[in-house]
C-alpha cells in the first residue's frame, strides 16, 4: 500500500527540486504518512548518547517516529538498541523512560528479557507450550533496529536494514559534527532532554537551524535588544557563511579581523582549559575554520530532524560571555504536531565552573524556556496553522533565496572558508534547498521492503 | 519536594499563614496583569528560582526528576533578563499577549529556620494564545521560601514541581 504511487508526488517533489515549497507540506496526513513509511523508514534517526547510559545497565526509552526503542548498555556494556515490543503479544516491555535494569519483565504475561533482548524468563513454558516443541525459547531476543551506528557516542539507527553505511552517508558533515560533539578526548556530557510538544510541522525546525541566518536579526531582536546575545545584528549576521556538506548544513558567525583558532575561541568565551581540549580533539583542518578569516559555527542540521546549535551569550550580570551546546530533535508526531527533545551538551572534562556557565547560557537561551525558543516556535506554530487551509494548496512558498530566476546563484561560492562542501557568504536558502533536496529523494522512493518475522517457530530472527 | 514538610503545617487562623496566603495572591494578580517590574520586586536578590525536568520511572526507583536538567533554573540576573525581554517591542511570542489565568490553591504555610516561611503550594496555570490554537494548561506544585523584610515578604527560593514529563504547551514565555 505504501508502495502505490501517491497522487502528485512528482509534482511535489518536482516544485520542491526547483525551490517551490507547496505550502501544505507543512501540515498534510498524507505527506506526513510518506515521510513515516518513506523518510522516516530508511533515513539515519538519532536516538540518545552514549552519557545517557553511562554505567552498565542503564537504559533510556526513545522513538523513531511511531516506534518505540529500548536504548540499553548491557551488564558488560555493550549497547543495544531494540524495539520495545514484547514478541509474546506486542505489550510495551518498558514504560520507563530511563532508568537502571538488568532484566525487563513484560507487565502482560511476565516473559522477561535480559538487558541485551535476550528471551530469558517464559511463565510456564512447559505446561502451556510442551516447552521446545511449542515454542522454540532457546535463543529468542526483542527485535533489533536493523541498522546502528555510534559517532562521538551518539547513538543513530535506521529501520532499513540496507542503510548506507554510516559513515559513508555522513561524509564532509562529520568535519563540522565535531565542533559540537567533539570539544574533548574524554567525550561529552548530555543532560535532559527537556520534551515538550508544539503545534508546528517538523520539517520547519530543521529547516530553520540548518540555514536560516536570515530570520535571525528580526525574530530574535529581543535577545539582542536585552544584551542578551549581541551577535545577530543584521549587519553580523550576513558576514556569516552558509555551508552544507554531506547531509547536513548549518550558519557561522565571522570572527573579528585577524583571528586564530585561539583568540577565535577565546572571544566566544571558551576558557583556555577548553581551547586546549579541543586543540587536542580538532584536525589542523578543522581549526583552521576558526583561523583568518574565521568562522564559528552556530546552527546546524543534519538530515532529517537533528540540530545543534552553539551560542555565546552574556550569562551574568558581570558580562560574562559563556558559550553553550544544545542538541535537538524534531520528533514528528503527527502532519501538525511535534515533539521537541532538547539537550545541553558539554565536555564530559570541562572545569565545573565553565559547566555551571554554560548550563545558564543554555537555559536562558535555548530549550522549553529559553528567550529565542520561544519566538522560534511562535512562528512555526503559526506556519502549520496557516498550511491547514485550501488556499495553501495552490501557494508554492519561495525557497529560492540567494540565486537568479536563471538559477544562478547571486554570488560566487566564498573561495576564503575553511571548512569542505558548498559555502556561500551572506544570507541564502542554498541550505534549505539542499535539505528539500534530500527530502525529495527520500518521498519518492518506495519504503524499505519488510521481512516479517514469526517467534518461536523455528527460524532464527535476523 | 513532593515528599513535603516533616511538620504540622501552621494552623489557617495563623497570621504568618494568612500573610502567606495573600503574598501568593498578590503575586498571582501581579503576574496575571503582566506587571512583571512590581513581580521582580517581590524577589529576593538572593533568589533560586527552580523547575527540574520530570520523569517518567519505574516505581522502585524513587526518581522524580533529572536531578542534572531544569526547565528554569534562574537567578536574579536571568529572572531580570527574562523580564526585560517581555518590556522590549520584540518578544513576538507574547504579542499578542496570551490570556493567562493562575490559580493557586492548597497552601500550607510551615515554620523555616530564623524567620523564614516555607510556603507549598498548587498552581494550575491557564494560558489562551490568539484564536486559532486550543488553549493549555500547566499544574505544578511549588515548594517557596519566603522571608520577612521591612517592605513585606520576600521570595527567596522557589522549587517548582511541574506535573508533566512532556509539557504540552508551546513555550514557556510565563512564570509559575
Ligand atoms: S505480551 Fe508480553 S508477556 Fe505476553
Ligand atoms: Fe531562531
Amino acid at each position: 500500500m505504501a508502495d502505490a504511487e501517491p497522487n502528485g508526488i512528482a509534482d511535489i517533489t518536482g516544485a520542491v527540486r526547483q525551490g517551490l515549497i507547496p505550502a501544505f507540506l507543512y501540515n498534510d496526513a498524507q505527506v506526513h504518512e510518506l515521510e513515516r513509511t518513506r523518510l522516516f523508514g530508511r533515513s539515519w534517526n538519532f536516538l540518545a548518547h552514549e552519557s545517557e547510559i553511562a554505567q552498565p545497565d542503564d537504559y533510556v526509552v526513545r522513538n523513531i517516529g511511531d516506534d518505540s526503542f529500548l536504548v540499553t548498555r548491557d551488564s558488560d556494556g555493550q549497547i543495544h538498541v531494540m524495539f520495545n515490543m514484547c514478541v509474546h503479544r506486542g505489550m510495551q516491555v518498558c514504560r520507563a523512560e530511563r532508568g537502571s535494569a538488568r532484566t525487563f519483565r513484560c507487565p502482560y504475561h511476565a516473559w522477561t528479557y535480559k538487558n541485551d533482548g535476550q528471551l530469558a524468563g517464559l511463565p510456564f513454558h512447559a505446561d502451556a507450550y510442551g516447552g521446545e516443541a511449542g515454542f522454540i525459547k532457546e535463543g529468542q531476543a526483542l527485535l533489533r533496529a536493523p541498522s546502528v551506528a555510534i559517532r562521538n557516542g551518539m547513538i543513530f539507527a535506521s529501520l532499513d536494514p540496507d542503510a548506507p553505511d554510516f559513515e559513508t552517508w555522513l561524509g564532509d558533515y562529520a568535519f563540522y559534527l565535531d565542533f559540537y560533539t567533539g570539544q574533548s578526548e574524554a567525550g561529552m556530557e548530555f543532560r535532559g532532554p527537556q520534551r515538550w510538544r508544539v503545534e508546528a510541522n517538523w520539517k520547519i525546525g530543521a529547516e530553520n537551524f540548518m540555514g536560516d541566518s536570515y530570520h535571525t536579526p528580526h525574530t530574535h531582536a529581543s535577545v539582542v535588544d536585552i544584551e542578551l546575545f549581541g551577535e545577530p545584528k543584521p549587519y553580523k549576521r550576513k558576514e556569516g557563511v552558509l555551508w552544507h556538506a554531506g547531509p547536513g548544513g548549518g550558519t557561522t558567525y565571522k570572527l573579528p579581523p585577524g583571528s586564530d583558532f585561539g583568540s577565535g575561541l577565546a572571544y566566544v568565551g571558551y576558557p583556555d582549559e577548553m581551547i586546549d581540549r579541543m586543540a587536542a580533539t580538532l584536525s589542523p583542518a578543522q581549526r583552521a575554520l576558526v583561523d583568518e578569516p574565521g568562522f564559528m559555527p552556530s546552527a546546524s542540521t543534519l538530515f532529517p530532524n537533528l540540530s545543534f546549535v552553539h551560542n555565546w551569550p552574556q550569562t551574568d550580570a558581570e558580562g560574562r560571555i559563556t558559550p553553550f551546546i544544545s542538541v535537538r530533535l524534531w520528533q514528528p508526531v503527527g502532519p501538525g504536531e511535534t515533539e521537541v527533545y532538547s539537550w545541553f551538551c558539554v565536555a564530559a572534562d570541562a572545569p565545573e565552573d565553565y559547566k555551571a556557565a554554560s548550563y545558564k547560557a543554555y537555559l536562558m537561551c535555548f530549550g522549553s524556556s529559553g528567550m529565542f525558543e520561544q519566538d522560534d516556535v511562535e512562528n512555526w506554530v503559526s506556519i502549520t496553522t496557516m498550511a491547514r487551509g485550501s488556499m495553501a494548496r495552490n501557494l508554492l512558498l519561495n525557497n529560492r533565496m540567494g540565486l537568479t530566476l536563471d538559477g544562478e546563484p547571486i554570488v560566487d561560492q566564498f573561495e576564503g572558508f575553511g571548512g569542505p562542501g558548498t559555502a556561500y557568504q551572506g544570507f541564502g536558502e542554498h541550505n534549505q534547498r539542499h535539505w528539500f533536496s534530500m527530502w525529495a529523494d527520500l518521498v519518492s522512493q518506495p519504503a524499505p521492503a519488510r521481512q516479517p518475522m514469526a517467534f518461536g517457530m523455528g527460524e532464527q530472527p535476523a | 519536594m513532593s515528599s513535603g514538610q516533616s511538620q504540622a503545617p501552621l494552623p489557617y487562623t495563623d497570621e504568618r499563614h494568612q500573610a502567606a496566603a495573600q503574598f501568593l495572591t498578590e503575586e498571582a494578580h501581579l503576574l496575571d496583569t503582566s506587571d512583571f517590574e512590581a513581580w521582580l520586586g517581590l524577589m529576593d536578590r538572593r533568589i533560586r528560582y527552580r523547575m527540574p525536568v520530570r520523569v517518567t520511572a519505574v516505581k522502585a526507583a524513587d526518581e522524580v526528576d533529572v536531578q542534572t536538567m531544569h526547565h528554569f533554573d534562574e537567578d536574579w540576573y536571568s529572572l531580570r533578563k527574562r523580564v526585560q525581554r517581555f518590556q522590549t517591542d520584540y518578544a513576538w511570542t507574547e504579542d499578542p499577549q496570551s490570556r493567562i489565568r493562575h490559580h493557586v490553591s492548597n497552601v500550607r504555610t510551615f515554620e523555616g529556620s530564623d524567620d523564614e516561611l516555607i510556603v507549598e503550594s498548587a498552581v494550575l496555570l491557564y494560558r489562551s494564545r490568539g484564536d486559532r490554537t486550543a488553549p493549555s494548561l500547566l499544574s505544578a506544585g511549588r515548594t517557596d521560601v519566603l522571608i520577612p523584610t521591612e517592605e513585606g515578604l520576600r521570595l527567596r527560593q522557589r522549587d517548582i514541581e511541574i506535573d508533566e514529563s512532556v509539557l504540552r504547551t508551546q513555550n514557556l514565555a510565563i512564570f509559575l
